[in-house]
């Protein structure tokens, strides 16, 4: 019988807050082996914002997350992550294949320069997700596809165990979703897992193992098959969170609600 | 600029000169506060530096053209220079992809240097010179005077005061298209009004108060009196009309004891002006109301006081429902202190070795834990987590309930009155 | 005579060089900071210099130039810490903070450098020259400093090339992966204040922010790869200082300043009508030729 190992992400009682503003409530998640792991809900229910907080990006107010039984600062090289599109300024300077290497950025470490390992590698991962033949193409000239599987081949170049996903069918036309899943669904095959945040149900239900149904707080997750029903859906995506809304707007006051 | 050479004192009485100097300053500071106020609440503050330096070519070209310095001419190539800024500015952006601030980095600095070129280039004598351009000369300005019902006054106060009455006409005038372009500029289009044209009025009334300012303050300084103001009074209030009125008299405010400063200690009226402007808005930083660091620190002060009580009273409540006195005792130094104060505003009475609660007290207790048990019901029901869960978010959320939120949250539950834990939750007392 | 004309002109050679120096480096700072976004960061810190340098000469009595810039660095990093505790601490937006610190700051300079004169600072004359820029009165040894100062910031700029860009296109991506953002932008900012500072002399605190601004944009219409902008907006921002420079050395009592920057903006104006693909004339070539800037298509890529 083999140890208990360590759950692979674990979210222990998270609250993060923009200022002094609660916008995500106590979340409790614990994913334990590798899968797709779908994170779903309406806009604005904190999706993005739950993932930037696993990575440092935006302060918790409560709580911590762990990976691999570990705070991330210690195990950053183990885990990757695809930001939003819209996060980044596509008439920068930059072609595909410089793009790719700052995957690899963080293993060479401070002023050490990409060499031949890295360039092999990028063109690997330009290679999986299609994209080999334009490698010297400046960034603004590719396609919302394009340009997002670029951000998918930066992110594998990262070799990560565990790669975290924003939004990455957004504004992507549906060819392209279907070959970035086919890249995810290597991936999870390979024995890595996958986090992604998604808002489209009807591919959700297709793509993912497991979900878990995030309005503000965790409302429901597990096998897609167990939390996909139209009760937790109901909860979700029509369920009355004002309550929580009249709270942080008083937390935020430092007072209570009427 | 100093003040040995003030030796035409003697014509008006030092009180005199002072006076219309101040009211000089004073003036072009309110207009500035104006116009900055709905530059900074349209984040459009760079801009306004922007057109500050730019408007030199335009003024020095006038001058050079024979126009006389506060004279129309002047004004004319002032506004037309601010125009070029503003169009070469959004033209770069358009057509060479430049960021706003990139563009206007670009252009506001050659049309500058260009102005400074040409002022070079201006005759000996025609009132414009570098050191000028830059901070201005207030304390000559009281000796330029015209004759008003018989009276002499500077011809700078009286450029001013026209300047303020104008601008104040046209914001009257223009009030509720401003108010609405500035904080819905989307809204604003669709509701059909020109935005263009309301932007473009603005970015005019800029630079005619900077050519309205030059004299006094010089180029770099007015962009101290446009938005230091009306940055102060931004987190003074934040109703667009208060912030106005508030900008203004803040303006005013330092250009009188900026110039007076500036007396006393023998240096620039404009820098003094500059750095009061600073104070200002430092102590605004300090002072407001509900954003300032001082409010902001008692808050935090009040909350953390509150939260001691409040927990203190609802484990008094749970020692009782429990039946063990001891644990309504202090543990640290900290709740000590706590107690004693509960004590002394009549909450919590002596009780032997330990304490329990007064009526007043009760009621308070039985509202906290209430709260909290009616959270953990609701988190509970709402929110998938295991029950060892709820107790935390709980301990921190029962302090921000107020009684109506009680209600609801009661409202939301089956019939029975109890916590996932199978505690009862005490009625609203 | 001819000696002290031979001494004379040497001078003037070195003086050429240590600026067109720092033009260089000027360039080549600035954009990482264009880059960044952040275009006019230098100009809070390039107002707020005016303080140091009064500051300077009034603590130690001292006026040559090292102590000089010394005090203006520390004013410059001053000024851009106060912008941090206003973005930190109150409501106000970054523009009106920029604006406000831009204006109180030389506000303050303004106050000192006048007042000097009227406490008894009587040989303070001459510091308002760091307001448009004056490289008559630079000696050699002035000039060497100034080389120095520029050779430091290129350097720094060369060793974190890629940990910049890698902030500058993605800081969320750069923050997830390990990086310190915050400390990064620090440091660009940083250099962005020393170059400022350095620019002091020829420039002056008013107009020093186009030659950290101008260079970098004009550099960008000629280059799709950052590297080449580095370089070229460096190269660019030496020859506008070389030429400022010689035409203020022609008339000795026209300030630098402004020659410099209309010599930086001669360069843009070229750039933005002459670059080939991304120049002015260039797409109007090519839209009236009917051919739009290729992007990727997807229907066009099945199979890829």
């Amino acid at each position: 019988m083999t140890p208990p190992t360590r759950p692979l992400v674990e979210f222990h009682d998270v609250t993060v807050a923009y200022g002094r503003r609660p916008v995500v409530w106590n979340v409790d998640l614990v994913i334990d082996s590798p899968c797709l792991f779908g994170i779903i809900g309406p806009n604005g229910a904190g999706k993005s914002t739950l993932l930037k907080a696993a990575l440092g990006l935006v302060p918790l107010v409560g709580g911590e997350v762990r990976f691999f039984g570990e705070p991330l600062g210690r195990v950053r090289s183990r885990v990757g992550y695809v930001p939003q599109r819209e996060t980044v300024d596509w008439d920068f300077p930059v072609n595909v294949m410089d793009v790719v290497l700052m995957g690899t950025y963080g293993r060479l470490g401070w002023f050490r320069r990409p060499g031949d390992r890295e360039r092999r590698l990028a063109r690997e991962c330009l290679d999986r997700v299609g994209l080999a033949d334009v490698a010297s193409r400046q960034i603004g000239r590719l396609s919302g596809g394009q340009q997002q599987r670029v951000f998918l081949a930066r992110a594998l170049a990262q070799q990560a165990d565990i790669y975290f996903l924003d939004e990455p069918m957004a504004g992507v036309d549906v060819r392209s979703q279907e070959r970035i899943f086919h890249v995810l669904d290597d991936l999870k095959a390979a024995g890595s897992l996958v986090v992604v945040v998604h808002h489209d149900l009807r591919t959700a239900a297709e793509w993912f193992d497991r979900v878990a149904l995030v309005d503000r707080r965790v409302v429901a997750s597990g096998r897609t098959i167990d939390t996909l029903t139209p009760e937790n859906l109901q909860r979700t995506y029509a369920g009355h969170v004002d309550v929580l809304d009249d709270l942080a707007q008083a937390i935020a006051a430092r007072g209570r609600t009427p | 600029m100093t003040s040995s050479t003030l030796v035409g004192d003697l014509a008006f009485g030092l009180g005199g000169i002072h006076a219309w100097a101040m009211a000089t300053a004073a003036v072009i500071a309110a207009s500035c506060a104006l116009v900055g106020t709905l530059l900074v609440v349209r984040r459009m503050s760079l801009v306004g530096d922007a057109i500050s330096h730019a408007v030199l070519p335009g003024i020095a070209v006038a001058v050079l053209a024979g126009g006389r310095p506060g004279g129309p001419l002047v004004f004319l190539g002032a506004v037309a220079a601010a125009m070029l800024t503003v169009w070469l500015t959004q033209g770069l952006r358009a057509a060479g992809g430049l960021t706003e601030d990139a563009g206007a980095g670009v252009v506001f600095t050659t049309l500058f240097a260009i102005g400074v070129v040409l002022v070079g280039l201006a005759p000996p004598g025609t009132h414009l010179d570098a050191a000028c351009v830059l901070y201005g000369e207030l304390a000559f300005l009281p000796f330029d005077t015209i004759s008003i019902a018989g009276q002499p006054v500077p011809r700078a106060f009286v450029a001013g005061a026209t300047v303020l009455a104008g601008l104040v006409a046209a914001a009257v005038a223009t009030w509720k298209l401003q108010v609405f372009t500035a904080f819905d500029p989307a809204g604003a289009r669709m509701a059909g009004i020109p935005v263009v044209g309301v932007t473009t009025g603005l970015l005019a009334a800029t630079a005619v108060a900077t050519v309205a300012s030059f004299d006094a303050v010089g180029a770099v300084l007015v962009v101290a009196m446009l938005v230091a103001p009306a940055a102060a009074a931004e987190l003074l209030t934040r109703r667009l009309h208060r912030m106005v009125v508030v900008a203004m008299a803040l303006g005013a405010v330092a250009a009188c004891v900026g110039y007076l400063a500036a007396w006393r200690l023998h240096t620039s009226a404009a820098g003094m002006i500059a750095v009061v402007l600073g104070l200002e808005y430092a102590a605004a930083a300090v002072l407001a109301p509900d954003d300032g660091l001082a409010a902001r620190l008692i808050g935090r002060v009040r909350l953390a006081w509150r939260v001691a009580r409040e927990d203190r009273l609802a484990t008094v409540w749970r020692a009782e429902e429990a039946g063990n006195r001891a644990a309504a005792r202090p543990q640290t130094p900290h709740e000590a202190v706590v107690v004693r104060w509960l004590e002394f505003t009549g909450h919590l009475l002596r009780d032997g070795s330990s304490w329990r609660l007064s009526p007043a007290g009760r009621r308070e207790a039985e509202n906290v834990v209430r709260s909290h048990r009616l959270w953990e019901a609701w988190l509970g029901r709402h929110a998938d987590l295991p029950l060892d869960h709820l107790h935390p978010p709980a301990e921190w959320v029962e302090h921000h309930l107020g009684a109506e939120m009680r209600e609801r949250l009661e409202a939301d539950m089956d019939e029975r009155a109890a916590d996932p834990h199978g505690r009862e939750i005490p009625p609203e007392a | 005579m001819t000696a002290a004309a031979g001494i004379l002109a040497h001078n003037t050679v070195v003086v050429a060089l240590g600026v067109a120096a720092v033009g260089f480096a000027a360039g080549v700072v600035g954009s990482l900071c264009v880059l960044r976004k952040r275009a006019l960061a230098g100009d809070a810190a390039a107002h707020a210099t005016l303080v140091g340098v009064a500051g300077a000469f009034l603590a130690t009595g001292r006026r040559d130039l090292a102590t000089l810039l010394a005090g203006a660095l520390v004013a410059a990093c001053a000024g851009l810490g106060m912008l941090v505790l206003v973005r930190r601490f109150t409501r106000t937006r970054d523009d009106a903070a920029t604006a406000l610190v831009i204006g109180v700051s030389f506000g303050l300079g303004i106050t000192l450098v006048s007042g000097l004169p009227a406490w008894g600072y009587a040989n303070s004359a001459g510091l308002e020259q760091f307001l448009l820029g004056h490289t008559a009165a630079l000696t050699a040894r002035d000039a060497w400093l100034l080389a120095a100062v520029a050779a430091v910031a290129v350097a720094a700029v060369a060793a974190i090339l890629k940990e910049a860009t890698l902030v500058a296109f993605d800081a969320a991506f750069a923050a997830a992966t390990g990086w310190p953002v915050s400390g990064i932008d620090y440091l660009i900012v940083g250099l962005v204040a020393l170059m400022v500072v350095a620019g002091l002399p020829a420039v002056g605190a008013v107009l020093v922010t186009a030659l950290v601004v101008i260079p970098p944009v004009a550099a960008r219409f000629w280059t799709d790869r950052v590297g080449t902008m580095v370089v070229l907006s460096g190269l660019i921002g030496l020859a506008a200082a070389a030429v400022g420079v010689a035409a203020s050395a022609a008339r000795p009592g026209l300030a630098t300043g402004p020659l410099v920057v209309i010599a930086a903006a001669g360069a843009f104006a070229v750039s933005f009508l002459c670059a080939p693909h991304r120049g002015w004339i260039a797409r109007r070539a090519e839209a009236a030729r009917g051919l739009t800037v290729r992007r990727g298509d997807d229907e066009g890529e099945a199979g890829r």
